[in-house]
């Protein structure tokens, strides 16, 4: 890129578009986290609801242990992608720290459900909790298929109450399909054509 | 036509597009924007100085795994001369 051009007006703005699409391409959300988030839960949800109702394994809330080792991979993952870090955005930053706030209150909210021996309480405040990273993300990133996602999760927890303990694990499954997984292949899509578009204007 | 009140330091190829990408991220890495501009290392380097002196941008430099790493990141200065030139360009093609 020669950088003395004389450029038109009309030139200098298509280039401030071109790069402003080029660097949020770059860091645009790929939705690789709540597809790995979205199933691991989903397969957890229905491995404990078989194990438990159809075949009656004691210890099938074993299961979710899976989760730490998902968490322990994830943050390797994303160590080794600060390492070759490209850039910082504000949305990213900031959807970051939601997520981590969202994992603590998690923590805590179970922790509190097991202290306290309402098991029963577990999955329905962990609905609306779910529901509140994802809306704060759909709202961080403008992506209005994550904020469909937590309104669903909220009415879920809403309908909870209502259902059978035992199909709690199904609410919880129904959620993370339309909070994280739909939202992330739709994401995932996005990301895509936009890195077609964003190669296209060179 | 003459772009008299359109910043000098901005109206050029090189250093729109690096003010550019800088005005859309938090910082961003020598090599990113060395992708993204499709520039030469040297002439990126010298643009991103003209930038720098001009106090539009802050230059960190350090180490990341014994590699140099240069960091760039807009500053409040650099933003403003920006929103100046995209607004000196839109009354420029309303004529």
């Amino acid at each position: 890129m020669p950088d003395e051009s004389i450029m038109t007006e009309q030139e200098s703005m298509t280039l401030i578009t071109s790069m402003i699409n080029k660097a949020k391409n770059d860091f645009g959300e790929r939705g690789l986290l709540y597809l790995i988030w979205g199933w691991v839960i989903l397969c957890c949800c229905l491995i404990h609801f078989v194990g438990l109702y159809f075949f009656n394994y004691p210890n099938i809330s074993l299961v979710w242990l899976v989760v730490y080792v998902v968490l322990i991979f994830q943050i390797i993952y994303m160590r080794k992608e600060r390492r070759i870090y490209r850039t910082k955005t504000y949305t990213g930053e900031i959807n970051g720290f939601v997520w981590i706030t969202f994992a603590i209150c998690m923590t805590l909210t179970i922790f509190i459900c097991i202290i306290f021996q309402k098991y029963e309480l577990i999955n329905p405040l962990l609905l609306v909790l779910y529901g509140m990273p994802t809306f704060l993300s759909g709202i961080i990133i403008k992506f209005k298929p994550l904020i469909f996602g937590a309104i669903c999760c909220w009415v879920l927890a809403v309908v909870s109450p209502f259902v059978n303990v035992e199909y709690h694990l199904l609410l919880i499954a129904a959620a993370v399909i339309a909070a994280w997984i739909i939202p992330g292949y739709l994401l995932k899509q996005k990301f895509n054509k936009q890195n077609q578009y964003a190669q296209s204007i060179g | 036509m003459e772009f008299k009140d359109l910043d000098p330091i901005l109206h050029s190829q090189l250093r729109l597009a690096i003010i550019s990408l800088l005005i859309s991220v938090k910082e961003a890495e020598f090599n990113f924007l060395k992708e993204k501009t499709n520039a030469t290392a040297g002439n990126l380097s010298v643009q991103i100085n003209k930038l720098k002196e001009a106090g539009y941008i802050e230059v960190i430099k350090q180490f990341n795994n014994n590699y140099p790493q240069t960091i760039c990141k807009i500053n409040a200065k650099g933003v403003a001369a920006f929103e100046n030139y995209v607004k000196a360009l839109q009354s420029y093609m309303k004529l």
